[in-house]
């Protein structure tokens, strides 16, 4: 029963998240914008990544790292996937076409 | 000669004839146009040509009905008696929006979009009121409502029953204008993964929630629109926002290039289906 205790005491604090830091935030929104950009020179900007980033900017602005590193991460997570569904498109639209 | 070889030499011929099928251009088009108006017919064939630019009430009853009550005190007249005045009301050098337009810009309406051979760009009809009125001296109107809609109604009033008359000149610069067009319809966008055809297209007809999707094919022809679910009317360019909205797709500038080119796109698509304009949408 000890050697278990120890076990889970030990494996909580090897999985616990670290508070985010302000760098980890301005790094992830960094990225995140840096991902959107390249949404936007497709024409493919989405309204969740929007504000995700705007969501995150406003948490940096309050000093809440957590919140601003979470909102950041699902930015860049749904602009990546925009970026892919337009490069996807680019061939693809041609199917939908009325023959 | 056998019966076979003269079938041969007349499938060789034939075939011959026929060429090879148009990946761009005019022909292109055409043979685009064709093909799109051949599937609305086919998935609509109790639907005359004429009732597509009804959209929604076109193909469903109920709401057909509806808009017939509705119709006996159309909820753009306000806007309609707006546009006319402000139409016939000269700018501060004397002249008029009569000046800008052919014919006076009455009953032009179905001509729009035009393609641009000066500047190579396509020209909607709210853009060449705006640049009517600054060639005038006057302040640009703004897009998507407002005195926008009540002049482009008054001037869609006076098109009512002319069919959609775009032409693609054989220029390579609207011809790619076109092409932007047609890309920009079948593409998928947004976070919930829609083009336009997938509702226009593949659901038209069909109930969205609340709504009845209209037809791709004459899909244009009744704006500007008094939408209840606005409570005012809108133009184009305020219909193509929302429905990027409602794909999770940020929208676009109003008169964008690229909502231009899509704008010229369908209503080319449309050429044949009358213009009913100034309408209203649930």
């Amino acid at each position: 029963m000890k050697r278990l205790l120890i076990l889970v005491t030990l494996l909580a604090f090897s999985t616990a998240s670290h508070a985010a830091t302000p760098a980890d935030a301005q790094a992830a929104l960094a990225n995140a914008v840096k991902v959107e950009t390249q949404a936007a020179g497709l024409g493919n900007r989405w309204v969740p990544t929007e504000a995700a980033l705007k969501a995150a900017r406003d948490a940096i602005a309050k000093q809440n790292w957590d919140e601003a590193l979470a909102q950041a991460k699902t930015a860049d997570a749904l602009a990546q996937r925009a970026v892919a569904q337009s490069q996807e498109q680019e061939t693809l639209w041609r199917d939908a076409v009325i023959r | 000669m056998s019966l076979r070889s003269i079938l041969l030499a007349v499938a060789a011929l034939g075939l011959i004839g026929a060429g090879p099928v148009p990946q761009s251009g005019v022909a292109a088009a055409a043979a685009d146009q064709k093909a799109f108006q051949a599937y609305f017919h086919d998935h609509f064939p109790k639907l005359p040509t004429a009732e597509f630019g009804n959209g929604p009430y076109a193909v469903n009853a109920e709401m057909r009905k509806q808009w017939e009550d509705i119709m006996q005190f159309p909820p753009y007249d306000f806007a309609l008696d707006e546009g006319k005045t402000a139409f016939e009301t000269k700018f501060a050098n004397g002249k008029s929006y009569a000046d800008c337009f052919a014919d006076g810009g009455i009953g032009v309406r179905q001509t729009y979009p035009q393609f641009d051979a000066k500047t190579g760009e396509i020209v909607t009809l709210d853009l060449a009121i705006n640049r009517c009125r600054e060639a005038n001296g006057e302040k640009p109107l703004a897009y998507q409502t407002g005195m926008m809609a009540s002049l482009t109604a008054y001037m869609a009033e006076t098109s009512r029953d002319k069919p959609f008359d775009i032409t693609i000149p054989d220029d390579p610069r609207a011809i790619a204008a076109y092409e932007a067009g047609k890309k920009y319809f079948y593409t998928r966008r947004g976070q919930l993964n829609f083009s336009c055809a997938s509702c226009h297209v593949v659901a038209a007809g069909q109930r969205m929630r609340g709504d009845i999707l209209a037809p791709a094919m004459g899909i244009l022809a009744a704006f500007p629109i008094y939408r209840s679910d606005w409570g005012s009317m809108g133009t184009i360019d305020r219909r193509f926002t929302s429905c990027s909205s409602q794909m999770r797709s940020e929208p676009l500038k109003p008169q964008d290039v690229a909502y231009r080119n899509l704008e010229y796109f369908l209503s080319y698509m449309s050429n044949g289906v009358p213009i009913t304009g100034p309408g209203t949408r649930p």
